[in-house]
């Protein structure tokens, strides 16, 4: 019972850990204030279950998830590559709704507010990842890829560009660099992420409806990437852990599965209110957000 | 006559629209930062009223005063408390903007946690078969939402143009440091924004607790409405909130006479899109904002 428990703590932080260091990736190291991160990882999941729902194998599912949120992206990068600071901010957060809102009206796709059940759970080359820990074993093996391309990614010279952007980025346009491009890229990154984080989440719980991706999601991962700093890695990890586990004190004392929703919420966004208030580096962080 | 229809719909849907956005942009005026919890406000507004009306049976009058005085009272209280703190840390407008998120979701949690997610309705103005107007049917309660939002214009434009807190209010927006100077102390007028922006809140609250049910998540979704409005009227300016508003309104409503109703919300996006594309500035904007932090 309790290693069943435990198993299920570990997916999810794993699966968190994911959406968190792809959100860093726009967020933390090129300093795009992206509140649609829960758009991409939205079409990750429905692009994953449709496919398998239609007899697509795993594989292709999956990396389809991570595909179709980058192109997602690249497109978002289009009409607010030029954008900063808030209107930024709004104008991702508005792509946050126009996705909710082609979830739940296109119901001849979507299923609508109804969501769709029965997703497989994965299986490759013949082996299921039916049991939990299975999917777990799956789940860290993804975790540990994302997380190794992700450090090459903003450890090699093109990382180094987008960190340059979010410090100054006239500088870095006058040393001949074409910060778009960049950006565009950095979003594209890390909506291929959200997506993949999306896809496993979607083939974890089986069954995916639109309330799973309001923007209300935003907020733990908000959360988790400024409690372990802007462009840390080793924090968001720190930091996932720590997030997952607190809210799952809750279920300790004895509070009712409807208080237990909103409590979490609350206690996600007291949390981000007091470390923005006295730690705004967060635990490994090196920059602030301005 | 359905041209008429449409026209008093996009009218009544828009008078609620620059509501929202005129105090969302009072704030960003003076203060500098997108108020997201401007939503929560005007959510709590109209849950108070339902408390207080429906559930405790005072007196309506009564219950639309306590309503919007305790509205206003929670956005002073927000910003003292709260982004007073953030400021005196020198916290960017970012830091700002993700704060204002964060409350918008702390107060959704605890309406849902108080209230429930059941929907609720506060029933106080009966369905009633509308008057006609040129064609058009207008019912009670619009008439009232559109004569109560003329009001609460003018009188935001009198007291921003002639009394003396106004004209403090407009300086410390032109520029700050030189407000500073002239000896009006910024904090102060922060806290007049915000007492001001949520009394405007707190009747926006009412009106839409009127016309509407009410849901926890209500304030989310009236928030992205105003900002949608604010940025077409050009963010930051007040006036400019009131015609991207009826703007707003007017293309939703007439927009339904081509596309299925389902779209409505879609064509508010389309709209932000395209101003974020061709005119951040909005129209009224004359600040660089799609280029400045």
């Amino acid at each position: 019972m309790i290693e069943a428990y435990l198993i299920h703590l570990l997916i999810l932080i794993g699966i968190y850990f994911i959406l968190a260091i792809s959100l860093q990736v726009s967020l933390g190291f090129t300093g795009l204030l992206n509140l649609g991160h829960v758009a991409f990882y939205a079409i990750g999941a429905y692009t994953s279950a449709l496919l398998i729902l239609n007899g697509f194998p795993f594989w292709f599912s999956f990396l389809m998830a991570g595909v179709l949120a980058m192109i997602a992206g690249l497109i978002l990068a289009l009409p607010i590559r030029k954008l900063k600071g808030d209107y930024l901010a709004l104008a991702t957060m508005g792509f946050t709704y126009v996705v909710y809102a082609i979830i739940i009206n296109w119901s001849e796709l979507t299923n609508g507010p109804l969501g769709l059940p029965n997703i497989n759970k994965p299986s490759l080359f013949g082996f299921s990842f039916a049991s939990n820990l299975s999917f777990l074993i799956l789940v860290v093996i993804i975790t540990a890829i994302t997380s190794f391309i992700v450090y090459k990614i903003v450890k090699s010279p093109f990382g180094k560009v987008l960190e340059s952007i979010r410090d100054d980025e006239l500088a870095s346009q006058s040393l001949g660099k074409n910060t778009f491009k960049m950006k565009s890229f950095a979003l594209a990154i890390s909506a291929f992420f959200a997506g993949i984080a999306g896809s496993l989440y979607a083939h974890y719980v089986t069954y995916i409806d639109p309330t799973s991706f309001t923007i209300v999601q935003l907020i733990p991962v908000l959360a988790i990437i400024i409690i372990g700093g802007l462009a840390s890695l080793k924090g968001t990890l720190a930091a996932t852990v720590i997030l997952v586990l607190i809210p799952e004190l809750l279920r300790f004392i004895g509070l009712s599965s409807s208080i237990v929703g909103p409590a979490r919420q609350i206690i996600y966004a007291l949390i981000l209110l007091l470390i923005m208030l006295y730690k705004p580096k967060g635990l490994y962080g090196k920059v602030e957000l301005d | 006559m359905v041209f008429v229809q449409l026209l008093i719909n996009g009218l009544i849907a828009g008078a609620i629209y620059a509501l929202i956005a005129s105090g969302f942009s009072l704030v960003y005026s003076t203060c500098k930062f997108i108020n997201f919890a401007h939503g929560s406000v005007i959510a709590f507004s109209a849950y108070m009223l339902y408390f207080f009306f429906s559930m405790l049976g005072i007196n309506f009058g009564f219950s639309v005063l306590f309503s919007i005085i305790l509205a206003s009272l929670l956005g002073y209280l927000m910003n003292v408390l709260i982004y007073r703190q953030f400021r005196k840390r020198k916290a960017g407008s970012s830091i700002l903007l993700i704060a204002s998120f964060a409350l918008l979701i702390l107060f959704e949690s605890l309406l849902l946690m108080f209230f429930g997610a059941d929907i609720r309705t506060i029933g106080y103005i009966k369905v009633v078969k509308g008057i006609s107007l040129f064609g058009a049917v207008v019912t009670p309660l619009q008439l009232i939402i559109i004569f109560t939002a003329i009001i609460t214009f003018f009188g935001l434009y009198f007291f921003m143009k002639k009394s003396k807190i106004g004209k403090a209010m407009r300086a410390v927006s032109d520029n700050k440091d030189v407000a500073e100077i002239v000896g009006i102390s910024s904090e102060r007028i922060y806290s007049w924004s915000f007492g001001l922006s949520s009394f405007i809140a707190g009747i926006t609250g009412v009106l839409i607790g009127l016309e509407q049910n009410l849901e926890p998540v209500m304030g989310t979704a009236v928030i992205i409405k105003g900002f949608i409005a604010a940025i077409i009227g050009g963010i930051g300016n007040v006036y400019g909130a009131v015609i991207g508003g009826l703007l707003l309104g007017l293309t939703e409503n007439f927009g339904v006479w081509y596309f299925p109703s389902g779209y409505k919300d879609a064509i508010a996006f389309v709209i932000l899109f395209l101003f974020l594309i061709f005119r951040p500035n909005g129209i009224l904007g004359i600040k660089k904002g799609g280029d400045k932090q």
